[in-house]
């Protein structure tokens, strides 16, 4: 599965995928995997657009699985480290979108309105925040915890999945130090070089999913 | 009756006081750091160290139901529960011993963890040069994740400070229980298995099994190594297992060793083995990394103990006490006291010192006296609590006359006593020593119903406890509140502090007048919310007999006639106006007070947690300062009321100005005696509430607002 794919043949990989899955032990696990096409999806953003992976093929694009309420979002955003990420990101041209895929009556569930609050309050630069309350959308990229990290190439395939950092730790003081996974795997990206860590453990809050319906 | 007590005889009994306290603490478990999820202790299996030993400690969680911390491999999310020690003497600490893990599904994933009660055993090494005689300090800074389906981060520092002896002295309790746990850690497996790749997952070979194991699961110390969520499929080969595992995303294998917990069952018995197993040359990563520490694991225990320990309890209450000094009704009356000891610093320390003595020794009888009542009313099964002398309106008005007369004595209306007792006079006459052994009765009566914010938890636990426990606790309280005036008693140097005697207290003397006025007022309403309008009419018609009567006294004296007329007068009008408040403050039904807040009942609260709404009950007293407080600087504030209705939380009030043993019930279900009580009920049936401290923030209910109504207690999905 090395070749190249284009987003036209997402779907016949996701079917793939979908056999792959259905073989293996049932888990968390999903279609997402390094080198392969990432999962495409269709969710609503928090101004009530549907937006799909499709539409920014030649852009890389990152996806930051959130919720405002964990102890582990808490830290990066009360930090702003996250939100100078996803400003630096925005200057390379790099879409970022913030997945929130608690469902109705859980942590970290929230309205378009409420998004775009939390947006604006902690000064936040997503280029959009996708509403995920069927937790579809964490399904298929099998996101484990609050903050998980995906970085998709231009070219549509998943270049990184895991973590934030290597400080597995809610205390501020982690911070410090910290070698940024996804800045690594960008500026790795950039350089033309393959992502030296492109698979990490993902840490923080599990994701709340919603039951499947 | 001129000295029955001499200063000799009294600094015995209160030293033999103060060392009582401390005896009765366990020297081999720390004070708890406590939260609403998690009460953690450190426990030690000694009470004395000996040089160049090794023994065992233990980081006991306490976990409430629902919650769970975490494995050195937390699995799909989570953070495993660390230590950082700092150890006096040179001593070392090794890593933490693990017990067994559970699976804890939170659907789609699982987290390697542990519920109810847990153990995590340490050794700690004595160096042979530690000095006998010395003590040995073990702090365990301790951090850990506790999730339910939400999860927070605690941390707490745990403290044991054991002598060094020259032959160690074992805590026999302490010891067998954290035995009990080291029995139950995972032994190290017999075998050393196997890792390879097979396809997309992994195969991993154990070889000696026993042939009746069951339910196996391998939980591996690394998380790159498995997908935690999938399941394990056995096969079974004669005395060989092959456990298929699932390969983790974020698959990487650094050095040719893995290892990690095998559990299975025997029978009815759960078993776990520390297992080692080589890897394939063909799995493992480029990059080497540090060997991974052996785990060891265990079932946790479900072990009791109380939710505080006696000696954290006792430093409550002493901090409480000393806390209670500074309520605006007590502060005033230790001033004069200490001012009194300023005036005659010099001319006689020794009376000075006499006079805190007997302060402390009225403080103790008086705090003794109402334990002893408080604890023999429980055990007669009235349910009572503190604070329930002002739950009769008679005596709240009486208190609120108290409050008058020290306010007029203060201003100079009247002088206590007629001669003797006069400030400027012998402090040591008889008048001065019932003065002041009557001063430390006061201030205990007047201070007790202010449950300052740390002495809840510390009272809770008194009243539960053996009556010999719960005394200590009282006694210290009593002690902490006795404390500052005792403590100026004795030392001259504290009272050189203060400027000279001159003017300028009596100007200040004065002015203590007014919290003592604003005391009254307030207990003049606490009347009026327990008996109405009469209870108003009660108060005032008392305030105005006593006036009258300590003018008509004052006014007459001297004069041996008119005395006896004047006597005879205050007695009549005294009598009145005693009767009339007996008649008048009957208390009227309990009514909830706040607007938005609806009267509490369990049956209410069942229901509406059954509708699926969250519930918010406040335990309040309007003789409960605390109380109020809180309801001012918090629960009516917007933001909350906002936030409430958002989330549609019910806000119910358990009113407990006049006695209400439905009240003191629930009180005592979640180990209080007392008031101010927080509770948030989850919106779900039968959900445990949320316990939220006594000292509250608008910001502080709105996140428990939060927590009780934007979760579900996780589905029994074990």
């Amino acid at each position: 599965m090395k070749a190249k794919l284009t987003r036209q043949t997402f779907i016949a990989g996701l079917a793939l995928a979908g056999f792959a899955l259905a073989a293996a032990p049932a888990s968390a696990q999903s279609a997402a995997k390094i080198g392969a096409p990432a999962p495409a999806f269709e969710a609503v953003d928090s101004d009530g657009k549907t937006r799909r992976l499709s539409e920014f093929a030649g852009k890389t694009v990152i996806l930051e699985w959130t919720n405002h309420d964990c102890p582990y979002v808490r830290k990066h955003y009360n930090s702003a480290t996250m939100q100078t990420l996803q400003k630096d990101m925005a200057k390379e041209g790099v879409v970022w979108l913030s997945v929130i895929s608690s469902p109705v009556g859980e942590q970290g569930h929230v309205d378009g309105a409420k998004a775009n609050e939390l947006t604006k309050s902690r000064n936040a630069a997503p280029a959009a925040v996708l509403l995920d309350p069927n937790s579809k959308v964490a399904r298929a990229y099998g996101a484990t915890t609050t903050p998980h990290m995906y970085i998709v190439d231009p070219k549509g395939t998943l270049a990184y999945m895991g973590a934030i950092d290597d400080k597995p730790s809610a205390s501020a003081a982690s911070i410090e130090g910290a070698k940024s996974y996804v800045r690594q795997a960008m500026a790795e990206l950039k350089a033309g070089k393959p992502v030296s860590e492109a698979s990490t453990k993902a840490y923080g809050c599990a994701v709340k999913y919603a039951p499947v319906s | 009756m001129a000295y029955p007590l001499t200063r000799q005889l009294w600094l015995k009994a209160v030293l033999a006081l103060a060392l009582l306290a401390p005896a009765l603490a366990q020297a081999a478990e720390s004070s708890a750091v406590t939260s609403p999820r998690v009460t953690a202790t450190l426990l030690s299996s000694r009470e004395a160290v000996a040089p160049g030993e090794r023994f065992q400690v233990a980081l006991v969680q306490k976990i409430a139901p629902g919650w769970h911390t975490y494995w050195a491999n937390p699995g799909d999310s989570g953070e495993p529960t660390r230590i950082t020690w700092a150890l006096s003497q040179g001593a070392t600490a090794g890593e933490i011993q693990w017990p067994a893990p559970k699976a804890i599904p939170v659907e789609p994933l699982v987290n390697f963890g542990f519920e109810g009660t847990v153990l995590l055993p340490v050794e700690i090494t004595v160096p042979t040069e530690a000095k006998i005689g010395e003590r040995l300090t073990l702090q365990a800074a301790a951090t850990w994740l506790v999730c339910e389906k939400i999860c927070i981060p605690e941390e707490g520092t745990l403290t044991l400070d054991l002598p060094v002896a020259p032959a160690a002295v074992v805590a026999e309790a302490a010891q067998s229980r954290i035995e009990a746990a080291r029995a139950q850690l995972p032994a190290p497996a017999g075998f050393r298995g196997r890792l390879a790749g097979d396809g997309e997952g992994l195969a991993l070979t154990l070889p000696g099994l026993p042939a009746g194991a069951t339910e196996l699961r391998f939980f591996p110390l690394s998380d790159t190594l498995i997908d935690h969520a999938a399941a394990q499929e056995i096969r079974r080969a004669g005395d060989e297992a092959t456990v298929r595992l699932a390969r983790s995303t974020a698959f990487k294998i650094t050095g040719d060793e893995i290892t990690g917990v095998l559990t299975y069952r025997e029978g009815a018995v759960s078993r776990a083995l520390g297992v080692a197993a080589d890897v394939e040359p063909a799995l493992v990563g480029a990059a080497a990394g540090p060997a991974t520490a052996p785990a060891t694991v265990s079932i946790p225990l479900p072990a009791e103990g109380a939710d505080l320990t006696l000696w954290a309890a006792l430093l409550f209450a002493f901090a409480g006490g000393l806390i209670l000094n500074l309520m605006p009704c007590v502060l005033p009356v230790l001033f004069i006291k200490a001012l009194g000891f300023a005036q005659h610093a010099q001319a006689s320390r020794s009376q000075v010192r006499e006079q805190g003595l007997l302060f402390l020794a009225g403080v103790l009888v008086t705090f003794m006296a109402l334990a002893t009542l408080v604890i023999a009313l429980g055990a007669f099964g009235t349910s009572v609590g503190w604070g329930f002398q002002l739950q009769s309106p008679p005596l709240v008005i009486a208190l609120s006359v108290v409050m008058t007369l020290i306010g007029l004595n203060l201003l100079g209306a009247f002088e206590i006593g007629t001669s003797a007792a006069g400030v400027g006079h012998g402090l040591a006459s008889r008048g001065g020593r019932l003065g002041a052994f009557m001063t430390g009765a006061l201030a205990v009566v007047v201070a007790t119903p202010c449950t300052a914010p740390f002495m809840g938890a510390a009272i809770g636990y008194a009243v539960t406890q053996p009556p010999l426990l719960g005394l200590s606790v009282f006694l210290s309280l009593a002690l902490g509140f006795a404390l500052p005036v005792v403590a100026l008693s004795f030392a001259p140097g504290l009272l050189r502090l203060l400027p000279k005697p001159g003017r300028w207290m009596l100007i200040l003397k004065q002015a203590f007048a007014f919290p003592m006025f604003a005391t009254a007022i307030w207990l003049i309403w606490v009347a009026s919310v327990q008996a109405g309008p009469g209870g108003v009419l009660a108060a005032l018609v008392a305030v105005l007999a006593a006036g009258f009567i300590v003018w008509l006294v004052g006014v007459t004296r001297g004069s041996g006639r008119a005395r006896l007329a004047s006597s005879l007068a205050a007695v009549l009008v005294a009598v009145g106006a005693g009767w009339f408040v007996v008649q008048s403050a009957v208390p009227e039904v309990a009514q909830a007070r706040a607007g938005d807040a609806q009267a509490w009942s369990p049956e209410r609260v069942a229901a509406l947690q059954a509708e699926g709404r969250p519930v918010f009950v406040n335990f309040t007293a309007a003789w409960c300062i605390t109380c109020l407080a809180n309801e001012r600087v918090a629960l009516s504030r917007q933001e909350v009321k906002d936030a409430f209705a958002e989330l549609k939380v019910t806000y119910l009030k358990a009113d407990w100005t006049n006695r209400n043993s439905q009240i003191a019930m629930a009180l005592a279900e979640q180990g209080r005696a007392g008031v101010p009580l927080y509770l948030f009920y989850p919106g779900s049936k039968g959900a445990q509430p949320e316990i939220l401290p006594q000292l509250l923030t608008p910001d502080m209910v709105v996140t428990a607002a939060r927590r009780a109504s934007g979760k579900e207690i996780r589905t029994a999905t074990r």
